[in-house]
């Protein structure tokens, strides 16, 4: 519950984020009002702006420091990612991840390895995102190949103590994952990031009895949804520019329904024929 | 642009401190035994009836009663041995005893996380002697940390 508190939090914060974009008018933008209404002539061509595409490189440092503080639970992950226009870039992201867990009747561990392949889409107006700002969701298929064991588990009970253990054995899980996130460049070609995981499970092996606690890449698995979040630095290799056509603004008619009265001392510079 | 750059040092700061706050750990609040449970049916009126009084226990475990004198019990529950293969209980219904013996299998089972794992059993077969006791009746096999009757003893 605390964990959906965090990404509704975030997400709204994404949203924000669009809303301020939108907000924003462009300094080339007329001034929309009764006044100065503006209608582009027929044979104006349309704005375009540069835009660089770029393959990256991201490298999540949130594992680590999480590593920092709970040595048991340790993921390493990165990616790279390829735009195959100003909206959508293909993604590529690999780790790994090693996770302990004990407590008084039992312990587990796993690791193995995961990769996630999809696509991300920037919502983020090309004028404003230059290539520069990225906030937008990703859509990816992940797999995840990793190995369990269970050393030792126990149980005491009326008749004494049973013990048993569950050798190491190999599976592999698949999910699919939502990835509402956002990306400033900092400064020449590095960028900062984060990024939302909102996984499904689709698959978990193992058996139901002594199925996984853990699966590397996808968390917890005792839910067959499941929550995590990234943050990453990216760099940058920009390996092409291209045209991007702007579409303008529709201009905003003149408001027809009022009627001007004059000497109504409404402050309306327009001046009325008699 | 600022404003992408203050949102983005915003959000990874709030985005940690919620990281932080979300891994506390949590408590196991589900059952963690699987006990074969019993329901006492009277063999004469066929429904389900508590006798006048119940005693339980382990044979061979005299001093230690699962349940001693018990009056009002519909329903027993039996701890099985998880490292054997069958158990032998010596059952006191009125003031007549009966010994009871189950045969069944043992795995592990993961409830959660939190709670850990259990060992669940498969009933293969239930004996009786008769005593008191008229006959007895497997009704589910699986014996898990549920509340689903697994076996009924007619007296």
């Amino acid at each position: 519950m605390k964990r959906t508190y965090a990404y509704i939090i975030s997400l709204l914060a994404l949203i924000s984020t669009s809303d301020i974009v939108a907000q924003k008018p462009a300094a080339s933008e007329p001034h929309n009002g009764n006044i100065m209404a503006h209608k582009p002539a027929a044979t104006e061509p349309p704005d375009t702006v540069v835009f660089p595409l770029a393959i990256r490189v991201g490298i999540d440092f949130a594992g680590p420091v999480i590593y920092l503080t709970d040595k048991n639970n340790l993921t390493a992950e990165g990616y790279l990612s390829a735009d195959l226009n100003e909206k959508r870039s293909l993604l590529l992201g690999v780790g790994y991840a090693n996770y302990k867990y004990s407590q008084y009747n039992y312990s587990y561990r796993t690791n193995g390895m995961f990769i996630r392949a999809g696509v991300d889409f920037n919502l983020l107006k090309p004028k404003t995102s230059m290539g520069k700002y990225w906030a937008g969701v990703g859509l990816h298929y992940g797999i995840s190949v990793f190995t369990y064991e269970i050393p030792e588990l126990s149980q005491e009970n009326y008749w004494g103590m049973t013990t048993s253990s569950v050798p190491s054995q190999a599976h592999w899980g698949h999910f699919i994952e939502l990835t509402p996130g956002f990306r400033a460049q900092l400064f020449g070609n590095l960028s900062l990031g984060w990024s939302l995981g909102l996984r499904k499970m689709i698959y978990s092996g193992g058996s139901k009895d002594t199925r996984p606690i853990y699966i590397p890449g996808y968390g917890l698995s005792a839910n067959t949804f499941s929550a995590g979040i990234n943050y990453f630095l990216v760099w940058n290799f920009r390996y092409r520019k291209i045209n991007v056509i702007i579409k303008k603004e529709p201009p905003q008619e003149p408001d027809e329904d009022v009627t001007p009265q004059p000497n109504s001392g409404s402050g309306n510079n327009q001046k009325m024929e008699p | 642009m600022r404003n992408f750059r203050n949102l983005l040092i915003a959000s990874i700061l709030a985005g940690f401190f919620l990281l932080a706050y979300s891994c506390t750990p949590g408590a196991c609040f589900d059952e963690t035994n699987a006990y074969m449970k019993a329901s006492l049916f009277l063999d004469s009126t066929g429904k389900q009836t508590a006798p006048d009084s119940l005693s339980l226990w382990g044979t061979g475990m005299d001093t230690s009663k699962i349940y001693d004198a018990k009056v009002s019990l519909k329903q027993a529950f039996l701890p099985l041995d998880g490292s054997s293969v069958k158990c032998k209980f010596t059952i006191m219904i009125n003031g007549v005893y009966d010994t009871l013996t189950a045969w069944y299998s043992t795995f592990p089972h993961l409830i959660s996380k939190e709670c850990g794992y259990t060992f669940y059993h498969n009933l293969d077969s239930v004996h009786t002697t008769n005593h008191k006791i008229i006959k007895i009746s497997i009704t589910k096999n699986s014996i898990t940390n549920q509340i689903e009757e697994n076996i009924r003893i007619y007296y």
